[in-house]
């Protein structure tokens, strides 16, 4: 292979690569990428064997091919070296030569047989997908998917496309959050397919407008925008029937100010112990006490004004789930609905865009 | 009318049982006990249906006369204890004179025995009464038959398991004795099937290798390693350990005295020890032989005796360091040398706190018989101090009676806290060190007060047998005071409702279906012991996390207060995952190193 290529659109499709590229693999071609020269391009690609990313720059090719390299090593220096323009070469079928201004570099690579066969997603006519409003449901949901390594069917979100719009949600037991966005022209998709979870953040690092075209395969996702496509492993397993889960007789309803809520949880929270976090909330008529007690820490306790004529009701809650759910609501003001200490708080966004949004938070003993 | 009643005789007689008679296995265990303990050279065990239509074990031990007879089916006859001093040194297997009465009250059973060749005595016993006594021919020795069990307590017959498995059970249990008496010949059949025929095969580790030979085969034998040392004065810490190839459930044997345990706290050192040596998390078989003198371990800790305590902790550094010796040459290297001349620290579980410095007890000398509870009541010993930077006020070797302040002499790399002693040279491991101050710590939160809670969107659920679904109902109230919440789904499936916020969800379930699972032998020990393993687990997956690592560098404070804070803890010698956390070099041993002994 040999190619000439703008370095500074190289590099806009190089970084994104690393965020696939496995740090620590224990095969090692995967810590690499894949360059190819094919017609006027040079596609470049990464994989995690889970999640892969594909795109592609233009530039003059004299000769067609490829190589694997090492992707930390090789993004460093296409990244330090100067000039507009950069020359990748074959020097052997194992040594690429990279040429920019003054500087020559020569470095060992693997073959390109070596590197896995990425998934091709074929199928009907993919769907179109505002690329702007994805990574905006994107962010309201990616908090609440679980960590915990072997609940694999909970490790990424629920993408559920109905007609005229999409619905994504995501749970690790504990809380939930559900969005649902209009999006015109979508046919009703009779399932939900599950997106791991880097495939969500990668799709939150893509840049760009427009569309982003989706096709779902038998076993991989495709989203396609622009150059790139980001292929993810459809995630075996069932996810929780959230439906039936998410309570609908909450008869409390507690209006507050979004961001004093968040800045005096955040207080509060300071004293929770390192154990457990946990602090109460303590909703009267038109005030919310918050406070938090830990034996080896101390007490601290914040009032804060809040709509609200019900009956007294405490509950304990994890503060990090509640901020969570706080930040990504965005809106000036938040409904929060509860029935008793033992049930599910359900808060909403209040007069929020033309979208529906909620997040479920159990509650704690403390 | 009144609501409260004497419970009938033969209720509570069929209550206590059920401390010692779960299953079929259970009554050849206790049988095998007494035989041995007879001083059998020979034993036999025949079973039919599993051992529940039939149990008969036949020795040629000592045997009784009809005296004895009788009143063996008395509930605490015994001929092997009398007063509680004895108690403290119980050198025979069985020793609570429970064991032929509690299964007399649940099954029938019929007593063979004769003290002189001919001269027997017949007698039947059903549902705990004498029915007939006669004389009866035998050669010496004691045939005990055990038909029906558990035919007058149809609740617990309902709890037990098909033949087969309760079959593989006894198999089990004479297997395990078999193993522990090499000396002794047993047979062991099955409706008329040997299952088991292990002929005398001497003492010491020849007779040991051959057993295991006889029992699971020469291919068995060829991985095996032996490792372990005997002092010639009833002292032993030795075994066989295999190689990884032999790794399989339920191939860990453990003996102390001659008695089959399942001791957390010795296959704790065992797990760790195959970690650190092996980084494997594959446990190769094990047999591991403790011999101790009796007044060093305390039976009387668990009604199967499947635990002891030890008096001294530090005899599990050596079985750790006997262990990893082997484990290291079952993997063809040379155990280190280093490792030969560092005693475990013994010395200060036996002093006092003075004003302001260490005293040696009154009686002083041997340390041997003091235990740690004892040596360290929790506060009295807030009054040590450090002297950091000071010179030693006292030689090496002090005398009896005299202040002896420790002296922290610094860090060694990044990892031990290297102190002088009044008796020698201490090395403190500050990792395992704080990891033991904090599980303490938290342990003594976690009895304080109900850690939170979080609730779960939805049930887990646990999916359980029969007997694993009522152990974890029994324990429903313990549960819910640790966090857990627990709901009946249908049938023996439980749901899991809200777990301890410290812990992720499926760590929370997994340590449940642990509980749920744990062996019979080791959840004898009720509630209260499920509860106590409940705690540690939270408590130690917690202590991990916060404890100093390895390579933090310390100042002279922190040290002074680690060390201050560690001998302040209840067991300051191992962390909750039985690893050391204190080496000592005494005096004497560096004396003799630099020649001047």
């Amino acid at each position: 292979m040999e190619i000439r290529l703008d370095r500074a659109a190289f590099m806009a499709e190089l970084t994104p690569m690393q965020g696939i590229v496995e740090r620590k693999s224990t095969i090692p071609v995967l810590s690499h990428i894949l360059l190819r020269c094919v017609g006027d391009r040079l596609q470049l690609s990464a994989t995690d064997l889970d999640v892969s990313l594909t795109s592609s720059v233009t530039g003059e090719v004299t000769r067609e091919g490829g190589i694997a390299v090492q992707a930390r090593k090789f993004s460093e220096i296409i990244r330090a070296l100067v000039g507009d323009e950069v020359l990748l070469a074959l020097e052997d079928e194992k040594t690429l030569r990279i040429a920019a201004g003054r500087s020559r570099f020569k470095i060992r690579g693997l073959l390109p047989e070596d590197f896995p066969s990425l998934p091709q997603v074929k199928g009907d006519e993919p769907l179109e997908i505002p690329f702007e409003g994805l990574q905006r449901m994107i962010s309201k949901v990616i908090f609440a998917v679980s960590t915990e390594e072997s609940r694999f069917q909970l490790s990424g979100a629920l993408l559920h496309i109905k007609e005229g719009k999409i619905e994504m949600v995501a749970t690790d037991g504990r809380r939930l959050a559900l969005v649902e966005n209009p999006v015109d022209g979508l046919p009703d998709a009779s399932e939900g397919v599950l997106v791991p979870r880097k495939a969500l953040q990668e799709l939150q690092r893509f840049e760009g407008d427009g569309a982003i075209q989706f096709r779902r395969g038998e076993h991989h996702l495709s989203f396609r925008l622009g150059q790139r496509e980001l292929i993810g492993r459809i995630l075996d397993g069932t996810f929780p029937d959230y439906d039936r889960v998410i309570a609908r007789d909450n008869d409390k309803r507690v209006s507050l100010d979004r961001k004093l809520l968040i800045d005096a949880i955040q207080r509060v929270a300071l004293l929770t112990g390192d154990r457990a976090r946990a602090i109460r909330l303590r909703f009267a008529p038109d005030e919310v006490v918050l406070s938090a007690a830990n034996p080896d820490l101390g007490e601290a306790v914040e009032k804060l004004a809040c709509e609200y004529d019900g009956p007294e009701i405490e509950i304990g809650m994890n503060p990090d789930y509640l901020v969570q759910f706080l930040v990504a609501a965005e809106t000036a003001k938040v409904r929060l609905e509860l029935k008793d200490e033992n049930t599910q708080c359900v808060g909403f966004p209040i007069d929020g865009a033309d979208e529906r949004y909620l997040c479920v938070v159990m509650p704690m003993r403390i | 009318m009144a609501r409260i009643h004497l419970l009938p005789d033969d209720l509570i007689s069929q209550i206590a049982a059920g401390e010692v008679v779960e299953r079929p296995a259970s009554v050849v265990k206790e049988l095998l006990e007494n035989a041995l303990d007879a001083g059998a050279g020979q034993i036999r065990v025949d079973l039919t249906g599993g051992g529940k239509r039939s149990i008969r074990v036949a020795d040629d031990g000592l045997g009784m006369d009809r005296d004895d007879a009788l009143l063996a089916f008395d509930r605490h006859a015994t001929s092997k204890i009398g007063t509680f001093e004895e108690l403290e040194r119980v050198a025979t297997l069985g020793f609570r004179g429970e064991a032929l009465a509690s299964i007399a009250a649940v099954a029938r059973v019929e007593l063979l025995t004769a003290d002189e060749p001919g001269e027997g005595h017949r007698v039947r016993v059903e549902g705990g009464r004498i029915r007939r006594a006669e004389p009866a021919a035998r050669d010496r020795g004691t045939t005990v038959e055990v038909a029906s069990l558990f035919f007058n307590v149809p609740a617990r017959r309902k709890f037990l398991k098909t033949a087969r498995t309760e079959l593989r059970r006894s198999v089990e249990v004479v297997q395990g004795y078999a193993l522990a008496r090499p000396d002794i010949a047993f047979t062991l059949s099955h409706e008329g099937r040997a299952l088991l025929e292990a002929p005398a095969a001497g003492e010491g580790g020849a007779g040991m290798a051959e057993r295991v030979r006889q029992i699971f085969g020469a291919s068995l034998v060829d991985r095996l390693e032996s490792f372990g040392v005997e002092d010639g004065v009833g002292r032993r810490v030795a075994g066989l350990v295999g190689d990884p190839s032999t790794a399989r459930p339920r191939r860990l044997f453990v003996f102390v005295n001659g008695r089959l345990l399942r001791d957390r706290a010795i296959l704790a050192t065992y797990y760790r020890a195959v970690r650190d040596e092996w980084r494997n998390e594959e446990f190769p078989s094990l047999f591991l032989f403790l011999d101790l003198p009796p007044e060093e371990i305390d039976v009387n800790v668990h009604p199967q005796k499947a635990e002891v305590r030890f008096r001294s902790p530090a005899i599990l550094n050596e079985v750790s360091e006997a262990l990893r010796a082997g484990l290291a040459r079952s993997l063809g290297e040379v155990a280190a040398p280093l490792s030969e001349p560092w005693r475990r620290p013994s010395a200060p579980a036996a002093w006092e706190a003075g004003d302001g410095g260490w005293r040696r007890p009154p009686e002083g000398g041997s340390f041997g018989g003091t235990s740690v509870a004892e040596g360290l009541p929790g506060g009295r010993l807030a009054e040590i101090h450090l002297h950091p930077g000071r010179p030693a006020t006292v030689p090496l070797s002090g005398r009896d009676g005299q202040v002896r302040p420790f002296r922290i002499l610094g860090q060694y790399k990044g990892t031990l806290v290297l102190l002088e002693g009044p008796d020698g040279l201490y090395l403190i491991d500050q990792h395992v060190a704080h990891e033991r101050i904090l599980y303490e710590r938290f342990r003594r939160d976690l009895e304080r007060e109900r850690p939170a809670s979080q609730r779960l969107l939805e049930p887990q659920l646990l999916e359980l047998a029969r007997d694993e679904a009522l152990r974890l109902g029994e324990l429903a109230g313990a549960l819910e005071e640790r966090g857990f919440s627990l709901t009946r789904l249908s049938g023996d499936s439980l749901g899991l409702t809200a777990v301890p916020a410290a812990l992720g969800t499926d760590r929370a379930r997994d340590l449940l279906l642990e509980l749920a699972r744990d062996d019979d032998e080791a959840a004898g020990s009720g509630v209260e012991g499920l509860d106590r393993r409940l705690l540690e687990a939270l408590s130690a997956s917690l202590a991990c996390r916060s404890a100093v690592k390895m390579h933090d560098v310390l100042s002279i404070g922190e040290m002074e207060h680690l060390v201050s804070e560690l001998f302040r803890a209840e067991q300051p010698y191992a962390c909750p995952h039985g690893r050391p956390v204190v080496l000592t070099m005494e005096d004497a041993e560096l004396e003799r190193r630099f020649g001047r002994r």
